[in-house]
């Protein structure tokens, strides 16, 4: 048996033990954005969403910077802070490992709280004193009106225009945008992780049988390896074939950011 | 005679292996649970630095609020005195005492927004009470980490070979970093009176 063959096995066990962590423990969340505005509360603009998506997604290409947008309909019971630090840094692992340049703005509905969750590396341009100001100036106004897809929007732009200054570099948007049928993506997504899915497990099972002693060396090695969630941001695979999130990269949180109401 | 050595050596072969096997064990033991003891010092730095900034930030929000309520005097003396107390203390616990005491006069601090209306227009006050309320975050989730190493050292510590290990290393329990009952990490504003 090759090298070659040897690591593809290699990557497909790893990939075998990622994919089925879908256990959560807060339920409505998804395991992994499937975008970059997850609008669960269903209060943006399909317009807005669509350009927002465009810019923030040219922005983690240019500066590696994942910066995602979620909305929930209620905390149940949970207090904000808790709540974004733990899917930011947690349960996403926002921005690049190493980097740490992850950042996060979740909106609750119900509790009419804000909060922007940033990550270690982007503290230093994103200060809380600054996020603190861009929620009083840029959301707020525009959530007492109940206008919550403009207030999601400048305030997210006045965040990504934060980081792609620092990074020097121009987010264009319109041009970039992906016009694909919004509807279509998730079932396509869908169907094609279930593939894998199923092809990795096909691939384990014939492993075992053939070679019941490197299945149980890979799954030692996969299972050092996997220690964090590295995939996507990292370069490996799901490089963004289908114009949605990768993935967070095993970015981490500390705690910094604003919080709000209205 | 051929017989009863080969019988021997297999005996002494496997007392050899089980012996081996079992120094594995106790030296894994052994750097785990200095593993965890220093995990649980890495996380106490973390929780210092971000009481650090908690007290570099201070001086400059007392200042800013002296200007809208002078007569808060007891309350800016309570603040300065916690504050000397923090950096008098010398171990684990007496900063985390200190620590809660502070807790408690800066969240009156940050209450008197309520009572001086003008507070809350003033822009370096807003940005202050960002800073700190961003540095209370930071330490609550310092703190959650510590806590959480701290209790990976401790139930290990008090397993039956835990304690074992744990005397040889030479690693002793780790104070955890409580609140005390009653102290609302976030001040609850009553609106209405």
């Amino acid at each position: 048996m090759n090298i070659r063959y040897k690591r593809l096995i290699l990557v497909i066990l790893f990939s075998l033990f990622i994919v089925p962590s879908s256990f959560g423990v807060l339920p409505p969340v998804p395991q992994t954005p499937r975008n970059y505005v997850v609008d669960l509360a269903n209060i943006i603009d399909d317009n807005i969403e669509h350009r927002l998506n465009g810019y923030l997604q040219e922005l983690e290409q240019k500066t590696t910077a994942q910066f995602i947008v979620l909305t929930i309909i209620s905390l149940e019971g949970e207090s904000i802070d808790d709540l974004s630090i733990t899917i930011a840094h947690d349960k996403w692992s926002l921005g690049q490992k190493g980097k740490d340049n992850g950042a996060l703005l979740l909106v609750a509905l119900k509790d009419k709280k804000y909060r922007f969750e940033i990550g270690y590396g982007l503290e230093g341009i994103l200060p809380d004193s600054l996020v603190g100001s861009i929620g009083r100036e840029y959301l707020q106004p525009y959530f007492r009106k109940g206008d919550y897809s403009t207030g999601i929007f400048a305030a997210s732009l006045a965040v990504a225009s934060e980081i792609a200054s620092d990074a020097g570099v121009n987010i264009t948007g319109m041009p970039k945008l992906r016009r694909s049928i919004p509807s279509t993506k998730p079932v396509k997504v869908g169907i094609a992780g279930k593939i894998f899915t199923v092809l990795f497990i096909l691939g384990a099972i014939i492993l075992f049988i053939k070679n019941p002693r490197l299945f149980l060396l890979l799954l030692l090695f996969s299972s050092m390896g996997g220690g964090r969630r590295g995939w996507g941001g990292g370069g490996g695979f799901g490089g963004g074939g289908f114009g949605s999130f990768g993935g967070g990269g095993g970015g981490g949180f500390g705690g910094g950011g604003a919080s709000g109401g209205w | 005679m051929g017989k009863g050595l080969k019988i021997t050596l297999i005996i002494l072969g496997v007392v050899l292996i089980i012996g081996i096997m079992i120094s594995k064990w106790a030296i894994g033991q052994y750097n785990s649970v200095i593993a965890m003891d220093e995990n649980v010092k890495g996380k106490w730095a973390q929780v210092e630095n971000q009481l650090k900034r908690r007290y570099d930030l201070i001086p400059n929000l007392v200042a800013t609020v002296k200007g809208y309520a002078k007569h808060e005097k007891e309350l800016f003396e309570n603040i300065a005195e916690a504050r000397t107390k923090y950096f008098q203390a010398k171990n684990v616990k007496s900063k985390i005492g200190a620590s809660n005491q502070l807790e408690g006069v800066l969240s009156r601090l940050l209450l008197l927004r309520e009572k001086y209306p003008d507070l809350k227009a003033n822009q370096s006050f807003l940005k202050l009470q960002d800073s700190l309320e961003g540095t209370e975050n930071r330490i609550a989730v310092e703190r959650k980490r510590y806590n959480e190493s701290v209790q990976l050292l401790n139930t290990y510590i008090r397993t039956f070979f835990g304690r074992f290990f744990a005397g040889i290393a030479g690693v002793s329990a780790a104070e955890y970093y409580e609140i005390p009952e009653g102290q609302a990490e976030n001040p609850q504003v009553k609106f209405g009176e």
